[in-house]
């Protein structure tokens, strides 16, 4: 007869103890991980716009605090069965967890925010374009240095104020102004003749500038077809797939050339661009003034404000409506003389 | 009854106690809620300071020691988990294992057009102009006593009224 040894009848003994309860633990630390984790996924860009939004200071109490409506969140890729979903009719799954396998599948192929360097290489390659389609670089180092202390100044005071921003004119008569992200903001000659005034300027570039510090373009990005399947697009990924590469740059181009950002997008840089124009200083109305502007003006027309963009009256009316919680507005400088003396050789 | 009377003159001061973090680099913080006033030193990014009072666009605070005044839009109350690279909160959230240090390299160290962009660039057929455009566009740069003349000159930023 075989008598069981002291030592395996004390692991036995801790098995019945320890065992099960072990087991448990493990499987709901693992249920938690896998239930958890999409959530963090899927929403990592709207949580990163809310921690950025709860982060500025609040100024006083009938002020604009930026906590105004936010545009829409990116709807996500969801995978709508498959074997999950087969198991679950066929009872080898119960609903619940049908729900933990599927947001654990969706965690894996949804992709991971895009990284700054890679986000510099997205909008370095679209800054590329731009000159490349809209005139060219204007070259006058005086108006140049101008546009940049104006655009650095908003910047400075944006939600992201902690990457390099580059600002430079565009060598056309068209009024177009663009920002591709990682943190390049262009403006070209024919929008500066509409311009009328520093305020204006600076309500301009910083609306450019919240399309960066938001990351609308990412966002639009994050839906694209062509990154389903990938978890994080890294330079690597970029370097080896070139194809993938070209439909990015393409996709994006599209939209910031051709179809425009979700009218909502538009709106919240207006909204953020005039906050951070306010926050310098500046008369917090130059925007809006300049839309206004641009919407009278025949030069207009041919602005790639006006296809790309919401209509110059929504995004005046909407500015306006907003603009009574910015106390003592008119005590704010438009600085019209610096800002001709400026660009008095594009005049 | 003792104990309650501390509680309730200490609590206040406990409530008021804000901690907020400077947004970028080389903030200033100075002698007075003013900027042309001295200096005293210039906090990191990510640096937490604790706000003793507010004073218009200033917030008088406790950093490293000293006290001082900051431009209030300078800071935030929140830890910036450096924008540039998401990983860092996703990381914090247990969203992304492992981090390269490719991926980690901080914002300001990323200079130049990437060879990837470049090369897709002229791959496509974009004109040399065009990329050098976009380089001569980085290395434009502002110093930040130019800067700040330019706010001074305007009355912008910690300069305005």
């Amino acid at each position: 007869m075989n008598i069981p040894s002291k030592k395996s009848i004390m692991q036995k003994k801790y098995f019945k103890i320890f065992g099960p309860s072990f087991f448990c633990l493990s499987l709901g630390i693992a249920i938690i991980l896998i239930g958890a984790t999409p959530s963090y996924a899927f929403n990592l860009d709207r949580f990163l716009q809310e921690v950025e939004k709860s982060s500025q200071p609040k100024p006083k109490k009938k002020e604009h605090d930026l906590t105004g409506e936010e545009p829409a969140p990116a709807k996500t890729q969801q995978n709508d069965g498959g074997m999950i979903g087969l198991g679950q009719s066929l009872g080898i799954f119960d609903k619940k967890t049908s729900k933990i396998l599927q947001q654990s599948v969706n965690t894996l192929q949804a992709l991971q925010p895009i990284a700054y360097k890679e986000e510099k290489a997205i909008g370095g390659r679209l800054a590329v374009e731009v000159f490349n389609r809209y005139g060219g670089a204007y070259k006058d180092p005086e108006l140049l240095r101008y546009i940049n202390l104006v655009g650095q100044a908003v910047a400075d005071v944006s939600s992201r104020p902690d990457i390099d921003y580059h600002f430079a004119v565009l060598n056309t008569e068209n009024p177009n102004a663009f920002a591709t992200p990682g943190g390049y903001v262009f403006v070209s000659i024919g929008l500066l003749k509409l311009i009328q005034n520093e305020a204006q300027l600076a309500g301009v570039l910083a609306h450019e500038v919240a399309h960066i510090s938001q990351k609308h373009a990412l966002q639009t990005l994050g839906r694209s077809r062509s990154l389903q399947g990938i978890s994080a697009l890294t330079l690597t990924v970029m370097d080896e797939n070139p194809g993938l590469f070209d439909k990015l740059i393409d996709e994006v181009s599209e939209v910031l050339f051709t179809r425009g950002l979700d009218k909502d997008l538009e709106f919240e840089a207006d909204r953020y661009g005039r906050e951070f124009a306010y926050r310098m200083g500046y008369y917090p109305e130059g925007l809006q003034n300049f839309i206004h502007q641009l919407g009278k003006s025949k030069e207009g027309e041919s602005s790639i404000f006006m296809s790309t963009h919401p209509s110059t009256g929504e995004r005046f009316n909407r500015l306006k409506k907003s603009m009574s919680r910015y106390e003592k507005a008119s005590l704010y400088p438009i600085l019209g003389k610096r800002f001709l003396s400026s660009i008095k050789k594009v005049q | 009854m003792t104990l309650s009377a501390v509680v309730f003159f200490l609590l206040p001061h406990w409530v008021a106690a804000e901690t907020w973090y400077v947004k970028k680099s080389a903030t200033k913080m100075q002698a007075e809620a003013s900027a042309r006033s001295k200096v005293l030193t210039k906090l990191k990014q990510g640096t937490a300071v604790e706000v003793k009072k507010k004073s218009g666009k200033f917030f008088q605070v406790l950093a490293k020691g000293k006290t001082g005044w900051i431009f209030r839009f300078k800071l935030s109350k929140k830890a910036p988990a450096d924008s540039q690279n998401d990983e860092d909160v996703l990381g914090a959230l247990g969203g992304r294992q492992k981090m390269t240090a490719r991926e980690s390299t901080s914002g300001s160290s990323i200079r130049g057009l990437s060879p990837v962009s470049e090369q897709h660039a002229r791959k496509k057929g974009a004109t040399p102009e065009s990329i050098q455009a976009v380089k001569d566009m980085e290395n434009f740069k502002i110093r930040p006593e130019e800067l700040d003349r330019f706010l001074e000159k305007g009355k912008l930023g910690e300069y305005s009224q």
